[in-house]
């Protein structure tokens, strides 16, 4: 549904992005995470037609985001909330579906229902005495107001509570449960790790690492096998122990499953019990950390190779 | 493959879809501005609109019905048999009353006129203020009845024995000979047409009362003189006919109530800019034009949705008033360039600004601009043709009663209108997100919205051909300034001054796009550009004076360009070939400066307006 292929931007010696080349399918939810500065925005503005590439295409649907075409079955909410403070959410609705040719009596029912689904119950209240949560939430209606097949959501729950958050996430798997495409951007890695099919992470201009987050789990994260037992077999140094009266409790680590069969094994042969076995997994957060925390190969410069984010391509796209 | 009448049929329905999209955002633009304004700001609003109305119609009313408010403010005691009588009654501020001593010892009276014999005249005076101010009027009650009388006399030597006949001569461009009338009163014309010409004073004046009359109207006798053609029989009315009458009672060639009621017009549209450039700056500020932009519509219609209301506005206006002071059709068509003029200059400050303190600043700027250049040169609309570079002469034309050709018209609106146009094209350059939303300074973004339309050489040619309508209002705003200057400093500052606009005009877009890194700082690069440049000027300048010519075929300056008498055609074709050269040469000196940054490139400006100078000035002393 959208192809991103070897987009740039450069804003005279300054690189926004480069060379970001990704794909998004139907019905699927890409999430674009990285901290401030690192072209989020920026490339979702691309793929909306609202800043030509210096280099590169993006794709809609088939169309350049450069025609206006494209821009019809578009939804795009960025990460500001510019409403007109003197209209109602009503008013403020019913003149974007007459912008994009929407059927006046179609458009405003979805939109009231988009508001339905999304709590809002002030229609006619100047959009000026509103919270921001309130705002945002006829900004969302305003994205949907055409039934777009796509949607680019810059940082939907930016500034928001944790209730309107939660609602936003909320809607934004009903647009996925509806058929439509999603893009979606945020700082909160529990966000795109809640919600999105996959993971693009960008950092200062490129895309450094992609996937699902289970892939990215496993190419950049760890996991630990964790097993708890009441006896410490001679052979195996625990992690911990712990001494609660009379009884002990030894924790024992492992890598890989294989070396956690060893140690059950061996628990089991010096007729010790396994109190508990879990796994534990890197988070979103932990990889991203892990992978924006490193030193970047390379200045930010125009024409640096792409091959590093490449290298770091989980999900094996091609590029 | 879709054949003719399919891509006609989708042009057709293209078209119709944008025009919707232009009229659903000014629909919106108009409701939503309106629904800025709470309830109480509106109707106090419509009563001041209501209140002003009422105060200018009862004005126009009473004035072509000859009210005045001052009416009968002062009682004179005069009989009717009185000489001083009908001083009396026809004097608006003056009321008859009958002669009573003890009517003005009351206080009834301010002034008593007596006639205790049948020559003996006392004027009786109240001592007050009011008395004094009474008899003031009285004084100049009986001057103007008596100019009105001897202006009814059939018999104008009985009445005016001696006369004096004015006649405005236009300027002689030529420095070298100054003098050589044969009156030796007009030292600035040119030697060699004393002889021929027939506008010296000393050969009209003799002349019957019917051709005074004539020549007295406006100048353009003299003109005939030194152009060798008939100019445009502009302000024939000027004087209302005869300027017979005392010395003071001579008229300047000012159509002063048609021009102070033309000024009118250009009130509103500073109010109508400012809400203009308010709505358009909003756009800007919290990012909230970034919606439009990322809906399915052009930049083209979203700019001409949002303009559209205020351009209407202007129009509504301009009919009112046009109604109001007695203008016709023709004066609001004469008004809308300007109208557009003002919301197209507003829209690039709108585009520039970073905030609405700097939106202020060029606005106000950008007013007295366009008011200084649709004004002043108004002020000579019976004085010089020249005059018509402003639409507002065509106004004052108008309410003079006086007919406009097309060519006129043209001529007066064509820059308006032309500069309006480039004016929104490079202002839409910088309507997208990158421009809109970014704070730069002022040149900045002037330098951003010129490199915006630039793509390779011929984009170049292109756009200074259309920078010239603005070097051709300059260059005119220039001569109208220069105008009252002598003659020994104007030409001198007027050459160089056109060579600095034009210079200016062939490169600096040029500088723009190397201040955007948009061209290879390469000498043959820098080449191309300036010969693109030079050559699009070239064709502009020659297609303009050729507009020049069509509209205005009198105008001496289209006549000197097009027509020059007793030239070889090899030398004719020198003569066209030469600007070609100059501004190829020059365009590319200021392209190759315009590589090393500002400094170089400001450098280079001065060296190729003094190469332009040189070049203008050779011309000058060819023609001479």
């Amino acid at each position: 549904m959208i192809a991103v292929d070897g987009l740039q931007k450069v804003y005279g010696d300054f690189a926004a992005v480069v060379g970001s080349t990704f794909s998004v399918e139907s019905g699927e939810i890409l999430g674009i995470v990285g901290p401030n500065g690192a072209g989020k925005t920026t490339t979702l503005k691309m793929i909306a037609g609202l800043i030509e590439p210096t280099e590169g295409t993006a794709t809609v649907a088939g169309y350049d985001a450069s025609e206006p075409e494209m821009r019809q079955i578009l939804g795009f909410l960025p990460e500001e909330s510019p409403l007109y403070e003197d209209m109602t959410p009503r008013s403020y609705l019913r003149f974007f579906a007459d912008l994009y040719d929407v059927p006046r009596e179609a458009a405003i029912e979805r939109a009231m229902d988009t508001l339905d689904r999304l709590e809002l119950e002030h229609r006619d209240r100047r959009i000026g005495d509103m919270s921001k949560g309130m705002k945002r939430k006829v900004a969302i209606a305003r994205s949907l107001v055409n039934d777009p097949a796509v949607v680019i959501y810059d940082e939907p729950a930016s500034g928001l509570d944790p209730l309107t958050t939660n609602t936003v996430l909320e809607f934004t798997r009903e647009l996925k449960a509806s058929g439509k495409t999603v893009i979606f951007s945020a700082h909160n890695l529990y966000h795109v790790e809640s919600v999105c099919d996959r993971v693009v992470i960008m950092n200062e201009g490129r895309i450094i690492a992609r996937g699902t987050v289970q892939e990215l789990r496993e190419t950049y994260g760890s996991r630990e096998y964790q097993l708890r037992a009441d006896v410490r077999p001679s052979e195996i140094e625990p992690t911990d122990t712990t001494i609660r009266g009379d009884s002990v409790e030894h924790l024992f680590t492992a890598d890989s499953m294989a070396e956690a069969d060893r140690i059950r094994e061996a628990i089991e042969a010096a007729d010790g019990t396994v109190l508990d076995f879990r796994t534990e997994e890197s988070t979103l957060e932990a990889i991203f950390l892990e992978l924006t925390g490193e030193p970047m190969a390379g200045s930010r410069q125009v024409h640096d190779s792409t091959a590093k984010s490449e290298r770091r391509t989980a999900a094996g796209e091609t590029s | 493959m879709t054949n003719v009448p399919d891509r006609l049929k989708n042009a057709i329905g293209d078209t119709r879809r944008r025009l919707a999209s232009v009229w659903r955002i000014a629909r919106w633009e108009t409701s939503r501005s309106v629904g800025t304004i709470d309830r109480r700001t509106a109707v106090l609003g419509a009563i001041i609109i209501v209140l002003t109305g009422a105060v200018v119609g009862s004005v126009a009313v009473a004035g072509s019905a000859g009210l005045a408010i001052d009416r009968d403010i002062y009682r004179v005691g005069v009989d009717t048999e009185n000489p001083y009588y009908p001083v009396v009654a026809e004097s608006s501020q003056l009321a008859a009353a009958e002669p009573s001593q003890d009517a003005l010892a009351a206080g009834e009276l301010d002034i008593l006129v007596d006639q205790p014999g049948e020559d003996a005249i006392t004027w009786y005076v109240a001592e007050s203020e009011k008395g004094a101010a009474a008899h003031s009027t009285l004084l100049s009650a009986i001057d103007r009845y008596t100019e009105h009388r001897m202006a009814a006399e059939p018999n104008e030597s009985a009445a005016y024995p001696v006369r004096v006949d004015l006649q405005y001569v236009s300027r002689s461009t030529d420095a070298t000979t100054p003098g050589g009338s044969d009156d030796g009163t007009q030292s600035d014309r040119p030697a060699g047409n004393g002889d021929e010409d027939t506008t010296g004073g000393a050969d009209t004046s003799g002349s019957s009362g019917d051709e005074t009359a004539s020549d007295a109207s406006g100048g353009e006798s003299s003109t005939e003189g030194t152009t060798g053609g008939p100019l445009p029989s502009i302000g024939t009315q000027a004087f209302g006919g005869s300027q017979s009458g005392s010395p003071a009672a001579i008229q300047p060639p000012f159509p002063f109530s048609s021009l102070l009621l033309a000024f009118l017009f250009l009130v509103p549209m500073n109010f109508v800019s400012q809400a203009y450039g308010g709505t358009m700056l909003n756009e800007r500020i919290n990012r909230r034009g970034e919606l439009l932009l990322v809906a399915p519509l052009a930049r083209t219609t979203i700019i001409a949705g949002k303009t559209l209301p205020y351009l209407l506005a202007a129009i509504a206006v301009t009919a009112i008033i046009a109604t109001i002071v007695g203008g016709g059709l023709l004066s609001v068509f004469a008004v809308v360039p300007i109208a557009l003029g003002f919301l197209s200059a507003t829209f690039v400050a709108a585009m520039i600004a970073r905030s609405f303190k700097e939106l202020t600043f060029v606005t106000v700027t950008i007013a007295v601009l366009v008011t200084t250049y649709a004004f002043v040169p108004a002020i000579f609309t019976n004085v010089t043709p020249i005059a018509l570079i402003s639409p507002l002469s065509i106004v004052v034309m108008d309410l003079q009663g006086e007919a406009v050709s097309i060519g006129e018209y043209l001529f007066s609106t064509g820059p308006f209108y032309a500069g309006s146009a480039v004016l929104f094209v490079l202002g839409s350059g910088i309507y997208r997100e990158e421009d809109m939303f970014t704070q730069k300074p002022i040149p900045a973004k002037v330098i951003d919205a010129l490199n915006a339309q630039l793509s390779g050489y011929a984009s170049v040619g292109l756009w200074t051909a259309l920078y010239v309508p603005f070097v051709f209002t300059a260059e005119l705003l220039a001569i109208a300034i220069l105008y009252v200057a002598p003659i020994e400093l104007s030409i001198p500052v007027l050459l160089v001054t056109i060579a600095l606009i034009e210079e200016l005009a062939k490169s600096v877009h040029v500088y723009a796009g190397y201040a955007r890194s948009r061209f290879e700082r390469r000498l043959p690069v820098a080449v191309g550009l300036g010969i693109a440049s030079g050559v699009g000027f070239f064709f502009a300048e020659k297609f303009t004076a050729i507009a020049q010519v069509v509209g205005l075929p009198e105008l001496a300056i289209g006549q000197a360009a097009f027509a020059p008498t007793g030239l070889t055609p090899t030398l004719a074709a020198g003569l066209l070939a030469a600007p070609l050269v100059l501004h190829t040469v020059t365009a590319t000196i200021t392209a190759v400066g315009a590589r090393d940054g500002r400094l170089v490139y400001a450098s280079a400006l001065v060296i190729a307006t003094i190469v332009h100078a040189a070049y203008n000035y050779g011309v000058v002393m060819l023609y001479a």
